[in-house]
């Protein structure tokens, strides 16, 4: 089955990738992340998002635009990336993510991703 | 540049729909996904199944789903190019899923070295 992992980092998470000081080290445990469910065949796909002040939420009522500034949920943790892997489970996918550098201040949530649908793929 | 569309929907609507308006649903997104394509904007995308067979990692802990935080979960995803943001609400905008959800649109990061 194939799977979403979903990082939602901390404030602090997002603060480091701005801060040159913490930057490097911030990166490195993402890239030996990355590395990991590489060097272990899972991995598909990912991709990482600028922070969440970048955010804008768009909807339609009766056929007209609603936009909206800012990240759909007011939550502290906002979603930073994600990576989609291939394993026998979702409790197996649930193992990879936490090890997931965002689990330690922030959230990780694992979505399964169905693998029989007429829409979406690469 | 390249747009991520996060699409956040009520699973309990999407339940209680009549299995015609859900395969009408999925057909307005295949038709959505063929325009996208069709000027090389699609890059990737995929629906979620409902978070209850989902899992939420903090820390050490292991919860299962389905998620309490909000009625509405983030139901799948679009990945798409554009030349800037307003090209990117665009898009958004056209999508089916703004119709019947709310739809988070992010820049992706271009990390470099």
């Amino acid at each position: 089955m194939h799977a979403m992992i979903l990082a939602f980092e901390s404030p602090g998470d997002f603060a480091r990738r701005q801060d040159k000081a913490q930057y490097k080290a911030y990166m490195e445990g993402w890239y030996a992340y990355g590395g990991s469910l590489e060097k272990a065949g899972v991995l598909k796909s990912g991709g990482a998002l600028l922070g969440p002040e970048t955010a804008t939420v768009i909807s339609l009522k009766d056929g007209k635009r609603v936009v909206e500034d800012g990240p759909f949920t007011d939550s502290k943790e906002q979603l930073g990336g994600f990576f989609i892997i291939e394993v026998g489970s979702i409790d197996e996918a649930a193992k990879w993510a936490k090890s997931c550098p965002a689990a330690k201040e922030g959230r990780v949530d694992v979505r399964a991703v169905p693998d029989d649908y007429p829409i979406g793929g690469e | 540049m390249r747009y991520m569309f996060l699409i956040y929907d009520d699973e309990d609507e999407w339940d209680a729909k009549p299995d015609a308006e859900k395969m009408a649903v999925i057909g307005e997104h295949m038709a959505y996904s063929d325009a996208l394509r069709k000027v090389d904007a699609y890059v990737a995308g995929a629906p979620l199944e409902h978070s209850r067979v989902g899992r939420r990692i903090i820390g050490e802990r292991i919860d299962n789903g389905p998620f309490a935080d909000s009625k509405e979960q983030l139901g799948g995803y679009y990945m798409i190019e554009a030349d800037n943001l307003d090209a990117a609400l665009d898009w958004a905008a056209r999508c089916p899923a703004a119709s019947y959800g709310r739809i988070e649109v992010r820049p992706l990061w271009n990390i470099e070295g």
